[in-house]
């Protein structure tokens, strides 16, 4: 590795350096608060290397041809990054229940977000597996934090789910390289414009275990299985991390492989239309199974599924706009559902419940919460001003000029229907009567990413031009 | 060659089903584990057979099973120590018994 | 029949009965010794393939700590004393998924024209080094990486709480 190498890939480097650093420096620390700030100081460094690397405007590949620096990873790194930092900042006030664990913890955010980087930034099927695995065990330990039999039946369940998934992943690689005698994406590509046809039918089988390995990680149906029982189990900022951020790497890493690698018009084909089926099942489960459920981490579960089948839409479109109409799409949604998880983990916390019926006459009793967590539901259903609006038109307007048009008819349908639980929420908290007068309050660093959260869905959906021209710059640099 | 790619191929797809058939059927956790152990060996059998058919120079395959061998013991020491915590709150290793969260 | 089929045919039949002994067995500890055929039957498959060091590592690493592990547990959560497993009712399906895949890979795998290489006798193992670190050294990196945090989520989810 030169220093070269080490430069393009320091975003990451300091991620693990202040993981490690983190977790000795548990040991001698008495006010765990320490080590949360040290946290955000480490994630900010990264940012700021992100930074610089991406205004020096160098891009290319690094450490061998294994790794990418494009707009398309550099973006990836800031959302993840600053995923990250907002839930470090939420769990100001729950990390209490780590006990003497509070330093792992947070090193194991650093880690899944180091692993995140990478699975964005990975030119190539080994460098992207192992980055997938890095991220998928820091959250499989992440989701067993409580050590309470819900929080560790739910890290069994992630865990035994995400390994099956992921040996299936690895067979689909596997006979990728068979076919090609590459692991780099592109050089796949060009070994596949000339693979005889009689070949194809391990193709699709490769293509078919590579989506079903992808799917779980955006918790596609029939994937999805996983998702209610994690999300509720886990402790709530691993389940506010894993909706964005790990949901993002999902999409990233399907992104890239997809184009990249599998981007010649026959594969295409197929995979685009298998991911518009996953995205109507997976709209219509996730919506469908959202409206019985009593806790609300459970219902934004759902609610998670049926959004990533929203973006699926965008997998299906096969083109530059609906690439950078997913790539929005995720900004807006990191926004919209760390304010309401961000809400969410205030709220609980105090009245020590996750359940709705629980949340009923909080307009009262914290206005600021139940507001905020009220206008990220707005925006997760997608009504204007919010970012969510945007996302959605935008979405699926590049879905409608490739030809997409019913499937674009299934998501606003879907749409309408999700507003039925979504709203169920706001309705409880401004019309329920209240169980108790007490206020509820966050601490500050909280209601601070709260607002972080909130803004950004309002900015988004007022002013979208900036984030939309961002959007296209790095769904183009996909395609060098 | 006197045994060709195709035979180590079909033992790794034999391998694969058996282990995926195990892992979604078992009922305690341990031998889920044990099944998804075997499907990473398939996978690795496949990779192996195809980096000295395949890329026998760069050895791609080898270097690939490497990696799965790596992140497959990390994985069964993780799960192991989580079904360990598992059965010291609730005395089961039964996945079906497993029930807390409305699955 | 040449000794390397023959060697081949003993192998791989060695390596199946012992994952059906792995799923279908009814007393798990049987099925933690049926892993344990299995995984040192593929190790052989490696060397059968000129790959003796990853044999070696399969060795290792899967027989030496992951199924001594995989015993460990089977004894702390007192597995052995229950031997009558009934599965769940997820099997047929499960069974047709898996015999379809089969059927279908198979039938693919003989159709399709593979690009075979002129293989050498056997490549010196200081290429797999070499290349470990070289071209390969992000994953490489990256690895120990994934084995630090296994080790500590293993650790934190293990310890007892003091109450």
């Amino acid at each position: 590795m030169t220093f070269e190498d080490a430069y393009r890939l320091s975003p990451e480097l300091i991620l693990g350096f202040f993981a490690i650093l983190i977790v000795l420096l548990d040991l001698g620390v008495r006010r765990k608060g320490w080590l949360a700030a040290l946290t955000l100081v480490g994630l900010g460094a990264s940012a700021a290397w992100t930074a610089v690397l991406t205004a020096g405007g160098w891009q290319g590949t690094a450490l061998g041809d294994t790794l990418a620096v494009d707009n398309f990873s550099l973006f990836f790194k800031f959302l993840f990054l600053g995923a990250a930092a907002l839930v470090v900042l939420a769990s100001t006030g729950y990390s209490i229940r780590f006990a003497r664990f509070q330093g792992e913890y947070y090193a194991l955010v650093l880690t899944s977000a180091a692993g995140m980087m990478l699975m964005a930034s990975g030119r190539e099927l080994i460098t992207l597996y192992i980055s997938l695995e890095l991220t998928s065990l820091s959250l499989y330990a992440l989701a067993g934090f409580l050590k309470d039999p819900r929080s560790n039946e739910a890290s069994l369940k992630y865990l035994l789910l995400g390994a099956i998934s992921s040996a299936v992943l690895l067979y689909g690689m596997a006979l990728l390289l068979g076919l090609t005698g590459e692991t780099h994406l592109d050089a796949i590509a060009n070994a596949l414009g000339r693979m005889p046809g009689a070949n194809y039918p391990v193709l699709f089988l490769g293509i078919i275990f590579i989506v079903t390995g992808f799917g779980f990680k955006i918790a596609a149906v029939p994937f999805q299985m996983w998702v209610p029982d994690v999300y509720e189990g886990s402790p709530t900022p691993v389940t506010a991390y894993l909706s964005v951020a790990s949901k993002a790497a999902g999409f990233a890493i399907t992104l890239r492989v997809f184009t990249l690698a599998l981007g010649g018009p026959r594969e295409a084909a197929d995979w685009s239309l298998i991911f518009a089926i996953l995205a109507v099942a997976s709209m219509t489960l996730g919506n469908i199974l959202a409206i019985p459920q009593a806790n609300i981490k459970r219902m934004l579960g759902y609610s998670s599924i049926a959004q990533a089948g929203y973006l699926m839409v965008g997998l299906a479109t096969l083109s530059d706009l609906g690439r950078s109409g997913i790539i929005f799409f995720l900004a807006s949604y990191a926004f919209t559902n760390l304010g309401a998880f961000i809400a969410v983990i205030a709220i609980s916390h105090r009245i020590d419940s996750d359940l709705i019926s629980d949340y009923a006459g909080m307009a009262h009793r914290s206005p600021l919460l139940a507001g905020a967590l009220t206008f990220c539901l707005i925006s997760l259903v997608g009504i204007p001003p919010t970012a969510g609006f945007i996302a959605k038109v935008y979405l699926f307007n590049a879905a409608v000029q490739q030809g997409l048009a019913w499937l674009v008819i299934i998501a606003v349908v879907n749409s309408v229907i999700s507003a039925y639980y979504y709203l169920g929420v706001v309705k409880a908290m401004f019309m329920g009567t209240p169980l108790s007068l007490e206020r509820v309050t966050a601490v500050r660093p909280a209601l601070a990413a709260l607002a972080v959260a909130t803004v950004g869905v309002l900015v988004v959906g007022i002013l979208p031009e900036p984030l939309i021209s961002i959007a296209q710059a790095v769904g183009r640099s996909l395609i060098p | 060659m006197s045994v060709q790619l195709e035979h180590y191929l079909v033992l790794g797809a034999i391998l694969f089903a058996i282990g995926f058939y195990g892992a979604l059927s078992r009922r305690n956790a341990v031998a889920i584990l044990m099944s998804i152990e075997i499907m990473f060996n398939a996978v690795n059998v496949t990779f192996v057979a195809l980096s000295r058919y395949v890329t026998p120079t760069l050895l791609t395959g080898q270097v690939f099973a490497i990696f799965v061998i790596t992140v497959a013991a990390g994985e069964a020491a993780l799960g192991l120590a989580i079904i360990i915590g598992i059965y010291r709150s609730r005395a089961t290793v039964h996945v079906d018994e497993m029930d807390l969260l409305k699955g | 029949m040449t000794g390397a089929q023959f060697l081949f045919y003993a192998l791989g039949l060695a390596t199946v009965m012992g994952g059906l002994g792995v799923v279908l067995s009814r007393n798990v500890v049987h099925s933690a010794l049926a892993l344990l055929l299995s995984l040192i039957a593929v190790a052989g498959i490696y060397v059968l393939l000129y790959a003796e060091f990853l044999a070696l590592v399969q060795v290792l690493i899967y027989g030496g700590a992951i199924v001594i592990l995989l015993l460990f547990v089977l004894m702390l959560t007192r597995s052995g004393e229950s031997p009558l497993v009934l599965d769940n009712p997820q099997k047929p399906v499960a069974l047709v998924v898996s015999l379809l895949f089969m059927a279908i890979a198979i039938v693919s795998f003989f159709l399709t024209r593979w690009k075979l290489a002129q293989a050498p006798r056997g490549v010196d193992f200081s290429v797999l080094g070499g290349s470990l670190f070289q071209d390969w050294v992000l994953p490489f990196e990256v690895a120990s990486l994934v084995l630090l945090v296994a080790l500590m989520g293993a650790i934190i989810i293990a310890r007892e709480s003091p109450q």
